[in-house]
């Protein structure tokens, strides 16, 4: 079942009944434990947001809880089984996954004792009607912490109800459809079909169990309203498209939470700056619109100013200090869309920045000094852009804004800015933005496990090229493996580990799972510890160097297959391979690909150019020690800022079934899977036809 | 029992605060409590929005968990330390008069409700004044310490606690030259 949220519920259950249903399990069960109360976590940064918020709020009032990091659903498969053997286990919080997994069924949560209640916070859509309508007992303990948009479903609620529990219409016809539904279906351990699966095992159960003489009889006997064959065909329609409509996302988790300690009365800046986090990291990963992003935005600027009400005046305030050495307020700002580019110079940051680029045309020598142009027209002398940002002049600093909107949009460039916010850490250090902060977490979750980039050392420049002379990253305080094993081993990162035969395979999976749940905690230690924040900025902005070589690398060599219905990189070499086996960083080389390219209209353009604009990327990156390609697929949207729902999830099923290739999902992102080397052709062939 | 050497001769800063935080303070409470039952007494009930009188170390873990808000004890404010100070430099010879202990409930409270107080940081560089303009005092004083007597009135445990060892140790030390030099 759902509950809506509290602006929607009036005199039902909403989300501070849930909360306090919670507590009172908690306090009532003797046998509490520090496993009464466990987080499912996915790896991303409004999750860690999320879960943050949410442990913020147990240890106020006194509950003990546990926080399992979970990657993919076949995590959460063995995660389920291990659970279901706790007998003190009172609630499940399932955070950003399981909104598309039947959970009252029982291959999942439908066995588990009655007492345990599985409440589900998921930022991501379509969701299961399983869920949502799951009648009786079963249905009634999983909770779906929704944002209004449950209500809207009624007519496919309708639909959902009438194909699972209405006698059917049947007939041998009709029992061969669904017979060879479940053929297709096939051994893939996906999401999406299991409803159907569902759907056409209830109708095949109860066609065996019935038989149609007993159907035929029950016609006669009693004058029951039947639904017609045309009404199931329909119903199945509307539940088709909404489910594969493609994915989009909702109302961010930690938004949800921010809610709830609302209505709790128990708000203060540390949950307000965590919502925010979570909120302008959908923003930046493109998985909410601009004016999504804008009306939330409202919202919180509204709160921002209750609770630091000294700055409710708008203030730029890129050259604002703290205030005294107590100061930990949030303010709003300014957000520019260079990456980072308090804590670079300004060249860089508008070079590595995919909006920018793609006017421009940075990787061009033209588009280069295009580049200083523009700066140059600002008023910025060339040393003056290539100091870092905290050594420019404060009044250039002031008017960066300012000279932005009046200079830029004659090159094109303009939406430059968007509101945002910043937090203040007292005497500690510099104010932070948002969205430097989400970078800054986003790269420790894909990497504080020590990737071999080399980061660069804050002052090395003197003024010109960074010419490489920067060290290893290494995060301060990250536990490295101990190398115990037969043969040595690169301490953190398994990618670069050159071999691979069955001795070290084994040990190599263990520390495969276990770095990726590393770098989740050091990531979610790195929310409240400004230190790691700052140094992991570092962090970022090597990780964006890489984005860019490889991607300039790929426009320069015009690697992009362009075929009728998508375009499509395959990445084979390259300097940087290692690191784009992580789907986050291959996820993002598809979104600046993406943003390059959309107004880079290819030279040979046929007549349908529009059309050839919008044309969703897939991205493919070798795995040569585990023999794989990585494939991500991202859709392109016509405007920047815009955002469409997501079909690879679909696309990708379909294209492996046709050709039966195994495919795996490696994370709760359903477009991004992972097959095998000698299936990538195949696979590439069937799902661009 | 044996304890460790440097802890025979006096009592720890942490020690202080602990005792220190049994005093009682006001508070404005976010919840609702029954009359409860404590091994120090019984405190209680809660009724917000009214004040409430609990012992420090309650109110500190109410205000952690932000269910309540902290009164800061009437001395606790700029003025008063401004005042107080000023009598400090204005009398070389004697303490000015503040509570007893007002360094460890002034620390407590800066450190966990630092947003209920006015001026905190304010606060802090006064109450810094204030420690050394009277421990400059306490070193004047100890230098006419005698075997027989010395008054130091007004001092606060904690710099009670800081001449102990010295004072007692140095007592008898002069203790026994006087009787030597009777003798």
């Amino acid at each position: 079942m759902y509950i809506p949220p509290p602006h929607l519920a009036n005199t039902r259950r909403s989300y501070t009944d849930a909360y306090k249903d919670i507590l009172s399990a908690y306090r009532r069960s003797p046998q509490t434990s520090a496993s009464s109360v466990i987080l499912l976590v996915a790896p991303d940064v409004d999750s860690l947001c999320a879960a943050r918020m949410l442990a913020a709020l147990f240890k106020q009032d006194d509950v003990l809880y546990r926080i399992i990091p979970v990657s993919s659903v076949l995590e959460l498969q063995l995660v389920k089984d291990e659970l279901a053997t706790y007998e003190e286990l009172t609630t499940l919080i399932l955070i950003n996954m399981g909104n598309f997994i039947d959970l009252p069924t029982t291959p999942w949560f439908g066995e588990f004792d009655l007492g345990v209640t599985i409440h589900v916070i998921d930022s991501s859509r379509p969701r299961s009607m399983a869920n949502l309508f799951y009648p009786g007992e079963k249905g009634e303990r999983v909770i779906l912490w929704d944002d209004g948009d449950a209500e809207k479903l009624t007519e496919l609620r309708k639909a959902w109800e009438t194909l699972e529990f209405e006698p059917l219409p049947d007939s041998d016809e009709d029992s061969e459809e669904e017979f060879s539904e479940e053929d297709e279906a096939g051994d893939d351990e996906d999401d999406e079909n299991e409803d159907n699966d569902v759907r056409s095992s209830n109708g095949k159960r109860r066609s065996s169990d019935e038989g149609i003489k007993v159907r035929k009889r029950r016609k006669v006997d009693k004058p029951v309203p039947q639904v017609t064959r045309d009404e199931v065909y329909q119903y199945k329609q509307k539940l088709n498209k909404y489910y594969y409509a493609g994915t989009s996302y909702g109302q961010s988790a930690a938004s949800t939470i921010y809610i709830l300690a609302t209505i709790l009365e128990r708000v203060d800046n540390d949950l307000l700056w965590l919502a925010i986090l979570g909120l302008t990291y959908q923003y930046t990963s493109a998985r909410i619109s601009r004016d999504t992003y804008e009306q939330q935005h409202i919202v919180y600027h509204d709160e921002v100013s209750r609770l630091n009400p000294i700055f409710s005046d708008s203030q730029t305030s890129h050259a604002l200090n703290s205030l005294n050495p107590d100061d930990l307020s949030v303010r709003p700002t300014e957000e520019l869309r260079f990456m980072l580019f308090r804590h670079w110079n300004l060249y860089d940051a508008m070079y590595h920045s995919s909006y920018v680029a793609s006017k421009l045309g940075i990787w061009k020598e033209k588009g280069r000094k295009r580049l200083t142009g523009l700066l140059a027209k600002m008023g910025f002398s060339i040393p003056q852009t290539q100091q870092p940002y905290s050594h420019m002049d404060m009044d250039l600093k002031k008017a960066l804004v300012q000279k932005l909107d009046d200079v830029a949009p004659e090159y094109g460039l303009v939406e430059l800015s968007y509101p945002s916010f910043m937090r203040c850490y007292g005497y500690h250090s510099q104010p932070l933005s948002a969205a430097d902060a989400v970078e800054s977490i986003s790269a420790l979750v894909d990497f504080a496990g020590g990737a071999r980039l080399e980061v660069e050392l804050e002052g090395h420049r003197h003024g010109g090229e960074w010419f490489g002379g920067g060290k290893i990253w290494d995060a301060a305080g990250y536990e490295k493996e101990p190398a115990a094993s037969s043969k040595p081993k690169n301490a953190t990162n398994n990618a670069d580990n050159p071999q691979g035969n069955g001795d070290d395979d084994a040990e190599e999976e263990n520390s495969d799972l276990e770095w990726w749940k590393k770098n989740f905690w050091f990531a979610y230690d790195s929310l409240t510890d400004i230190k790691r924040l700052r140094e992991a900025l570092r962090l970022a902005m090597s990780i964006h160097k890489a984005i860019i070589r490889q991607g300039t690398s790929i426009i320069d060599k015009q690697d992009i297959r362009t075929m009728r219905n998508h375009r499509v990189v395959v990445l084979t070499q390259g300097p940087d391979l290692v690191l784009f086996h992580h789907p986050g960083m291959l996820s993002r080389l598809a979104l600046w690909l993406i943003d390059a390219l959309r107004d880079r209209i290819p030279a040979s353009a046929t007549a349908a150019r529009t059309k050839r604009r919008d044309l969703p990327f897939i991205v493919a990156c070798l795995n040569e020690t585990k023999g794989t390609y990585v494939v991500a697929g991202i859709m392109a949207s016509p405007e920047f800022g815009d955002v469409r729902r997501n079909t690879f999830a679909t696309n990708f099923l379909n294209a492996s079934q046709a050709t039966s290739t195994p495919i795996q999902h490696t994370s709760f992102n359903t477009n991004i899977v992972e097959i095998d080397e000698k299936d990538l052709k195949l696979f590439l062939e069937v799902l661009c036809a | 029992m044996a304890l460790p050497v440097h802890l025979r001769d006096s009592v720890t800063p942490q020690e202080l605060e602990m005792i220190a935080c049994q005093q009682l303070i006001e508070i404005v409470p976010l919840i609702a409590m029954e009359k409860t039952a404590f091994i120090s007494g019984a405190y209680g009930p809660l009724r917000p929005p009214s004040k409430a009188k609990l012992p420090l170390w309650m109110a500190v873990n109410l205000k952690l968990k932000k269910k309540c808000h902290i009164i800061a004890p009437d001395w606790l404010n700029v003025e008063h330390l401004q005042d107080r100070l000023a009598q400090e430099v204005a009398k070389p010879d004697a303490f000015s008069d503040l509570p007893f202990r007002f360094s460890e409930i002034s620390k407590v409270l800066l450190d966990v409700a630092s947003d209920d107080l006015e001026n905190p940081d304010q606060l802090r560089s006064l109450l810094k004044d204030l420690r050394e303009a009277r421990q400059a005092k306490s070193r004047e004083g100890l230098k006419h310490l005698d075997h027989s007597e010395l008054g130091l009135t007004g001092l606060s445990s904690m710099e009670i606690n800081e001449i102990r060892p010295f004072f007692v140790q140095s007592m008898n030390v002069l203790t026994k030259i006087a009787r030597s030099s009777e003798t």
